[in-house]
């Protein structure tokens, strides 16, 4: 039995969320039950997560390859649990426990009753186990399933507060993602085509072989695939509805999505790019300049739009459009130094971001207010929300010590290695931009006049989850280890000339 | 390695320490601030011996992923001395300036800290060390720059944040093609970058001295320096004359001498400018200075010029423009705190900040302003004061390396500086001075008697430079 249980560990960890996503509904009434049955799915996914992880690292890179229902490729789908996966595996466990930590104890408040809670929840377990599988599979289509359901579970999550823009955000996101999904449907068609091949493997070795006879269609391919993942991942200039979704959902809501839906889709178009395209053709069509322009311009538009918003919340979305474009440089890099600075720098972000998310909904709904300056002198009342917004602020910033930096030290030595200081000189501008729209906030925080309101720090849940996550930044920034081997392994393994 | 421990951790510790006291119980916390820095100045006293008497005090490890390593050398323990040195007389001065203003527990908690990172980025071994201290030094100082909490006092605090941070991040990219370049970040074993000659070392060179010269208040990068004089005297004293801007003006002098090396430097095209960029800030901040009334922004802009001293010592590139160089570090931090003490006891006193108003006041508070003339003397270079020998191995670099005219340039300053002090003390002790009866109350003691042991420390070396002699020749034997 347990043997079973470890030899189909990967499909356990993608399938349990969503196992308990589709029960959950018949105990809507019963929020104690619902509440802890998604912690206990998050815990085991977070355990059988570090043990994939653990097995990975100790085969020295070697990928376990799971084939669902005992069909081999090319007809069966492939779960290719690598470094790359179990990286990105272990950074959605790290992330969702905290955070279905927190919504356990934001939820009725910013949601509503014990069904609109259950029906949050589905949609949230729903969106992990999307993730899961996305960090796992190696098979195009699958990808596209996955990505469907991810959006479909995202505008969900979007709109299930009571906010007055909440339908119109919702309803931008769903048209725009859903034409990112057609793009990237069509992107997968062209590679169809072209190789016959869905197995992200297979349909490497066949585009490596004939990717002259249509060279055309493989440029389509590419441009289908960036654009459509461009406009999920919300790429500068695509990025139109994500601060108005981010900022009208809930804080649970709005972490996970800034903080691994984004994230998940960067790591399918990594996959797309590196495993199926292969480095050797991102070259000849210099999709990497394209790629490393891009985030360039991404991040400086993304944190000059954040010094303009007064609505702390869309301050932090426009500071996740920037933070996208490094992650989208880095993916341009095409060397090992580079993407394990990008890989760790998503990791790293998707801790800091729902950090700064989550803490921010508990300052916001202390307050009953928006802006910034209404947030005026609350780090007295609530020091531990206060120190876990600060603590992340650090991190993203790039402070030696908190693990922004180690992601971006890796980035620049990435980025030096192109030859150009131009990449370094944005990334670190980035940085000071970054200090520029996130210190006024701790500084209003903590040295404004007194709050009016009597505001404390939330509820337990909350400050656990808050704890967790500011802990983890300090101890990736400062033991970095086998995370950072993980991230350099996937990083090699990208490499590998096809 | 136990003292450099306790030594760098002494000011942390404590600032935490007293965050937990509460605000009222002021006897209890100044006690544990005089402790708590106090037992930094003992512990870096006794690592600074260790390192001059040749032994290797390293801690290293890992951090993030990175070589991270504390080993001071003679140019580290001698910014750590001057530093953990003075932090204790401007405890005590604080707690005569401080008494019965608001918020003490913030201000001591990080006025403590700040010596921690102070003390970090004077025994970083490595780049990555120095740029962590730097830019928490920048953290640990910036609520103590708004402690006023006045409108004008955040807008100097934003700025402060503003030029600080865009300075680290002119050094962190200086710091990563370092790294690219060599492989190397680490300051023992020689200069880093000395087997590489490329083209554009004269650029990463622009860029270390551009990014720690926001701190080291070179023009134009200078200008939150005198914003920042809307803090709280001690403040100014300490760490905007000497603990923040020495650790600018630390990075300058480890770029010159443990990135580059000075023979590296002396090849580049960059190496015949360097020297005028100190002299331009050396004329212009004293002559900006001149037209200053607000007491405390006419020390601001002498700081700024007395700071380009020191980093005109490095540029000059030979032995003798080192020694001054360190010297002057010595002897100027001692002067310029005891001035700044002297504003302070004033601006209290009497409530008086502009240097127009200030006619008189020497009669009622004379020990205050005998100290300042003798501060000042000091300033403008005048035997018997400290001063005099740094500049005089300035000089006598400038000469060595065929530079007289900065020699001159030196000479004029001293002239400019007395232009720009001796008519403020003149003021000072004509006529009478009505808004204060005097040197009284057990708060001024308080200030003034660090005040007045400093300018006894002054003369002291200023008669018996060998006192400190051997620490100048240390760093200087060091690097040649």
């Amino acid at each position: 039995m347990i043997s079973a249980i470890t030899t189909n560990l990967p499909v356990f960890i993608i399938i349990a969320p969503l196992f308990v996503a589709f029960v959950l509904p018949t105990w809507a009434q019963r929020k104690r039950l619902v509440e802890n049955l998604v912690i206990s799915v998050e815990i085991l996914m977070l355990l059988g997560t570090c043990y994939l992880a653990s097995i990975v690292l100790l085969q020295k890179g070697i990928p376990i390859i799971y084939q669902m229902g005992g069909w081999s490729a090319p007809w069966g789908i492939e779960l290719k649990v690598g470094s790359l996966g179990t990286f990105f595996l272990l950074t959605v466990a790290i992330v969702s426990l905290p955070v279905a930590l927190f919504a356990r104890g934001n939820l009725t408040h910013e949601v509503g009753g014990k069904e609109r809670v259950a029906r949050f929840y589905v949609l949230y377990l729903l969106l992990i186990g999307a993730l899961g599988g996305m960090a796992l599979t190696n098979d195009l289509f699958n990808v596209y399933v996955l990505v469907e359901v991810a959006t479909l579970s995202c505008c969900g999550l979007v709109s299930a507060r009571n906010h007055p823009r909440a339908a119109k955000a919702t309803f931008t996101y769903l048209i725009l993602a859903t034409l990112g999904s057609c793009l990237v449907m069509g992107g997968i068609g062209f590679i169809y085509i072209v190789t016959g091949h869905l197995n992200m493997g297979f349909a490497s070795q066949e585009l490596g072989r004939i990717w002259q006879n249509n060279p055309r269609v493989v440029w389509m391919a590419f441009s289908f695939m960036l654009v459509g993942f461009g406009v999920k991942s919300a790429l500068f200039p695509l990025h139109v509805w994500l601060p108005d979704a981010h900022s009208v959902a809930p804080s649970p809501a709005s972490a996970i999505l800034s903080g691994l839906a984004v994230k998940g889709y960067l790591i399918c178009l990594l996959k797309v790019l590196y495993n199926v395209f292969g480095f050797y053709l991102m070259r000849v069509y210099s999709v990497h300049k394209i790629m490393v322009l891009v985030g360039m311009v991404a991040i400086i538009s993304g944190s000059i739009s954040a010094l303009t918003q007064e609505d702390l919340k869309r301050r932090l979305a426009f500071s996740t459009v920037a933070q996208v474009g490094y992650i989208f440089l880095g993916f341009g890099l095409l060397n090992t130094k580079g993407l394990t600075g990008t890989l760790f720098y998503l990791a790293s972000h998707a801790v800091i971001k729902s950090t700064l998310f989550l803490s921010a909904g508990a300052m916001l709904n202390a307050t009953g207010k928006k802006n910034i300056k209404d947030l005026s002198g609350i780090g007295r009342k609530m020091p531990i929300t206060t120190a876990a917004f600060t603590i992340s602020s650090l991190g993203l910033i790039g402070i030696p010590l908190f693990s922004g930096f180690v992601g971006k030290w890796q980035l620049l030595m990435g980025s030096m290695e192109t030859g150009s200081i131009l990449p370094v000189s944005v990334i670190i501008s980035g940085s000071v931009l970054c200090a520029a729209y996130l210190f006024p906030v701790i500084r209003i925080a903590y040295f404004g006049t007194a709050p009016e309101k009597d505001c404390k720090d939330p509820n337990l849940p909350q400050k656990l989850a808050l704890i967790f996550l500011s802990a983890a930044i300090v101890f990736l920034g400062v033991i970095p280890g086998s995370f950072l081997e993980l991230a350099n392994r996937a990083a090699a393994e990208l490499l590998v000339l096809r | 390695m136990l003292s450099l421990i306790i030594a760098l951790f002494s000011g942390a510790v404590g600032g935490l320490v007293v965050a937990m006291i509460p605000e009222t119980k002021n006897r209890l916390r100044n006690y544990i601030v005089l402790f708590f820095a106090a037992s930094s100045t003992f512990f870096t006293w006794r690592t600074a011996f260790m390192v001059f008497a040749g032994e290797s005090v390293r801690v290293a490890g890992e951090l993030g992923g990175l070589a991270f390593s504390l080993d001071p050398d003679p140019l580290g323990a001698v910014f750590g001395l001057i530093a953990s040195t003075l932090w204790p007389f401007t405890a005590v001065y604080s707690f005569g300036y401080m008494a019965g203003k608001h918020k003490q527990r913030t201000f001591f908690t990080f006025f403590l800290m700040s010596l921690t990172m102070t003390l970090g980025v004077a025994f970083s071994g490595n780049l990555i060390a120095l740029y962590l201290f730097y830019e928490l030094l920048t953290f640990a100082t910036y609520p103590l720059v708004i402690h006023e909490r006045s409108a004008e006092a955040m807008k100097a605090g934003a700025k402060y944040i503003l030029y600080s941070l865009s300075g680290a991040g002119a050094i962190l990219i200086a710091i990563v093609l370092t790294y690219a370049w060599s492989g190397k970040l680490d300051f023992s074993g020689g200069p880093i970058l000395a087997n590489s000659l490329s083209p554009g070392l004269n650029w990463l060179l622009v860029l270390f001295v551009g990014g720690f010269g926001v701190k080291a208040a070179i023009m134009p990068l200078h200008r939150w320096l005198p914003a920042a004089m809307v803090a709280p005297t001690p403040v100014s004293a300490l760490l905007h004359a000497v603990a923040v801007v020495y650790s600018g003006v630390y990075g300058v002098l480890r770029t010159v001498y443990s990135v580059f090396g000075h023979e590296l430097i002396g090849q580049l095209g960059i190496r015949n400018i360097l020297p005028w960029i100190a002299v331009i800030t050396i004329l212009a901040g004293i002559v900006i200075a001149a037209r200053q009334d607000v007491l405390k922004r006419r020390l601001a802009y002498q700081t700024v010029s007395h700071l380009s001293y020191i980093l005109l010592g490095a540029f000059i590139l030979n032995e003798w423009g080192l020694a001054g160089a360190i010297f002057h570090m010595i002897s100027y931090s001692t002067l310029k705190i005891t001035l700044f003490f002297c504003a302070g006891i004033i601006s209290e006193k009497t409530g008086e900040i502009k240097v127009s108003k200030m006619g008189g006041i020497g009669r009622s508070l004379p020990k205050t302003m005998v100290a300042f003339s003798i501060a000042t003397m000091g300033m403008i270079g005048m035997l018997p004061l400290n001063t005099f020998w740094g500049k005089y191995y300035l000089m006598k670099g400038s000469v060595g390396a065929g530079k007289w005219p900065l020699a001159v340039v030196l000479i004029i300053s001293g002239i400019l500086n007395a232009i720009c002090f001796v008519p403020v003390i003149i003021n000072a002790f004509k006529g009478e001075c009505t808004k204060t009866n005097g040197e009284k109350g057990g708060g001024v003691s308080l200030m003034l008697a660090p005040t007045l042991v400093l300018v006894i420390v002054a003369l002291l070396i200023g008669l018996m430079p060998g006192i400190v002699w051997p620490g100048v020749e240390a760093v200087v034997n060091w690097f040649y």
